[in-house]
């Protein structure tokens, strides 16, 4: 008995001594920008000690992953399937992948260095080290979102729209109040259900699907009348119809942003480098290339 | 007082006890506490349940995720985001009440049924054996999740008419489906702990197997598994949450819906708080039933 509380007593002061002991690694990382002509690529060599692996840039995303973001077929060993919806990452294939890829090159990585892990939604804002160095799928930037992880700059605008299958009752509508009464879907961690329960004011409580998949397939059943996406996805057929867009949630415009473990050294070189492309034309180029642009759908008011 | 012969035959505790039950049956303090020893040995389990306590929560306290920006603290334990998730947790929650409250009369019924089956003797109920077996072989196999996935999302597709397509029935179908598989041999398990002799003198009475069944067997049978029947009617409580995968919102989907919004898991403690609290008084309320009813066996003199 006296032995087991001694033993206690020493766990406590062991667990005391040893626990507080955090790896803020490079903490100079975000400050030390004392040398304004660096490069992204310079930046990144400068900063190569705070990647996940070393000189391999670590993207996260989901899988399946679908289709404008990510395209082509499967290469081989590869976690991903493709299918007429979903793609692999490692293609470069779709909006998401071919600006990872072009943001690699920038930040002086070749095609080999870049190396891609599937994640589920929840683990790219879980807490305490992340086993890659940024996540990638289409997450948009909120403040609220910002508390727990740190958002890149946004390299992507996004509106939501709605998407409909032939015969439903929400083809025609313009305005909020026709979709009052209509039963509507959203995946799950999107805005899609904000823009539903802050714009739509639906009467029906729309249903959250886990990924956009099983939307569809109740979509497809007839369990739900429209399914909310973001404008690209909505245009890549996954439906019959557009039937509208969304305006932007209290006036702001949603961006897509990487999303980073709080206090990531490395994530200054990648700002650097998206601003670049943005302002050199190169998002825009990507946006062309992979997305539709077809903006003649209204816009529901 | 008894005899010195009757203190040797009941090593522990007073004379007159049952010696399975030496601290007497309804004495649950002294059990947890590991009482009985006076007062001393209850101090030194309390001192030494809190000095345990206490170096688990400055281990979790002082760890290095712990209060780092973006880090346990933050992202689990955060106030603001309990004290907003919770009402709506809740509110969500009652359907997970509703889908189990009403699969669980299902299952105890046609569990019940599937057990009885079971129990018929070889020859012409063989058929009904077999189904019964096959049954619970089949569905112990399958995992909950993809019960409800393959029902859920595959029934409403083969738009039949005058089946429902909600959720709900489908939830409830599949959680019925599967548990059913479960409660079917624990309610064997208990029929076939009633020794033989019993339903022999019953028959020999002019019962008919049936009657014997009805008024003899299965009431001993069913009190004897009360402990795992709410084992079961718990685990069903849980995999209710499952039913989320079908885009129902019920607490689990309103707790991710919240979590993935503003990236901070505190409303999935906040729902794991709604299941303990849910659980113990489920708990506490079967031991007394089951102390309850040692105590009345025992008093009835021939146990």
């Amino acid at each position: 008995m006296r032995r087991y509380l001694v033993g206690l007593a020493l766990l406590a002061i062991v667990a005391a001594a040893c626990a507080p002991e955090s790896s803020t690694t490079s903490a100079a990382g975000p400050t030390d920008s004392g040398a304004p002509a660096m490069t992204p690529a310079e930046c990144a060599t400068a900063h190569s000690g705070d990647l996940y692996a070393a000189d391999t840039l670590t993207i996260a995303t989901g899988n399946p992953a679908y289709s404008p973001w990510y395209g082509g077929k499967s290469v081989p060993d590869s976690e991903w399937e493709s299918s007429s919806f979903t793609g692999d990452p490692h293609t470069g294939d779709g909006y998401e992948a071919a600006f990872a890829y072009a943001l690699a090159e920038r930040l002086g990585f070749t095609e080999d260095q870049v190396s891609w892990i599937g994640i589920p939604f929840n683990k790219s804002f879980a807490p305490g080290p992340k086993d890659f160095d940024f996540a990638m799928q289409q997450i948009s930037i909120s403040p609220k979102r910002a508390e727990a992880v740190d958002f890149s700059e946004g390299y992507f605008d996004v509106n939501q729209a709605l998407i409909a299958n032939e015969g439903s009752p929400a083809i025609g509508a313009t305005t909020f109040d026709e979709l009052k009464d209509l039963k509507l879907g959203a995946p799950i961690g999107t805005t899609s259900l904000q823009v539903i329960e802050e714009q739509v004011q639906p009467n029906v409580e729309p249903t959250v699907y886990d990924d956009l998949d099983l939307a569809l397939k109740d979509l497809d059943n007839g369990q739900v009348d429209a399914v909310v996406v973001d404008f690209p996805t909505a245009f890549y057929g996954y439906a019959d119809v557009v039937v509208g867009q969304f305006p932007n949630l209290g006036g702001e415009q949603e961006q897509f942003g990487l999303s980073f473990e709080k206090g990531n050294a490395f994530k200054p070189c990648i700002d650097q480098a998206i601003v670049e492309m943005r302002e050199d034309g190169t998002l825009d180029a990507l946006k062309d290339e992979w997305l539709e642009t077809d903006t003649s759908v209204p816009t529901f008011s | 007082m008894g005899s010195p012969g009757k203190e040797a035959y009941f090593p522990r505790g007073k004379p007159g006890m049952d010696p399975r039950f030496p601290l007497g049956p309804g004495n649950r303090r002294s059990r947890i506490l590991g009482g009985g020893e006076g007062s001393r040995s209850v101090w030194v389990a309390v001192v030494s349940t809190l000095l345990f306590f206490a170096v688990v929560a400055i281990l979790i306290v002082n760890s290095p995720g712990w209060s780092a920006p973006g880090g346990v603290r933050q992202l689990f334990f955060d106030r603001e985001q309990f004290m907003s998730s919770l009402p709506k947790i809740l509110g969500k929650f009652w359907r997970n009440v509703f889908i189990f409250c009403i699969a669980e009369v299902c299952v105890l019924t046609f569990s019940l049924l599937l057990a009885v089956m079971r129990s018929l003797p070889r020859g012409v109920f063989t058929p009904l054996r077999v189904l019964s077996s096959s049954y619970t072989i089949l569905f112990r196999g399958l995992p909950t999740i993809l019960v409800i996935a393959i029902l859920g999302f595959g029934m409403p597709a083969l738009e039949l008419q005058g089946v429902p397509n909600s959720d709900y029935f489908w939830a409830i179908i599949a959680l019925v489906l599967v548990y059913s598989a479960y409660v079917t041999e624990v309610y064997r398990a208990g029929i076939e702990s009633i020794h033989p002799s019993q339903m022999a003198a019953a028959r020999s009475l002019g019962l008919t197997r049936g009657q014997a069944m009805r008024h003899v067997i299965l009431p001993q049978a069913v009190r004897r598994v009360v402990p795992p029947l709410l084992n079961d009617f718990i685990g069903l409580q849980k995999d209710s949450a499952l039913v989320a995968f079908l885009g129902l919102t019920e607490g689990l989907r309103q707790a991710q819906i919240t979590a993935a919004t503003n990236f901070n898991f505190t409303p999935y403690l906040a729902l794991a708080l709604v299941y303990v609290v849910i659980t113990v008084p489920q708990v506490l309320l079967v031991d007394r039933m089951i102390e309850r009813d040692q105590r009345k066996r025992l008093a009835g003199g021939v146990a």
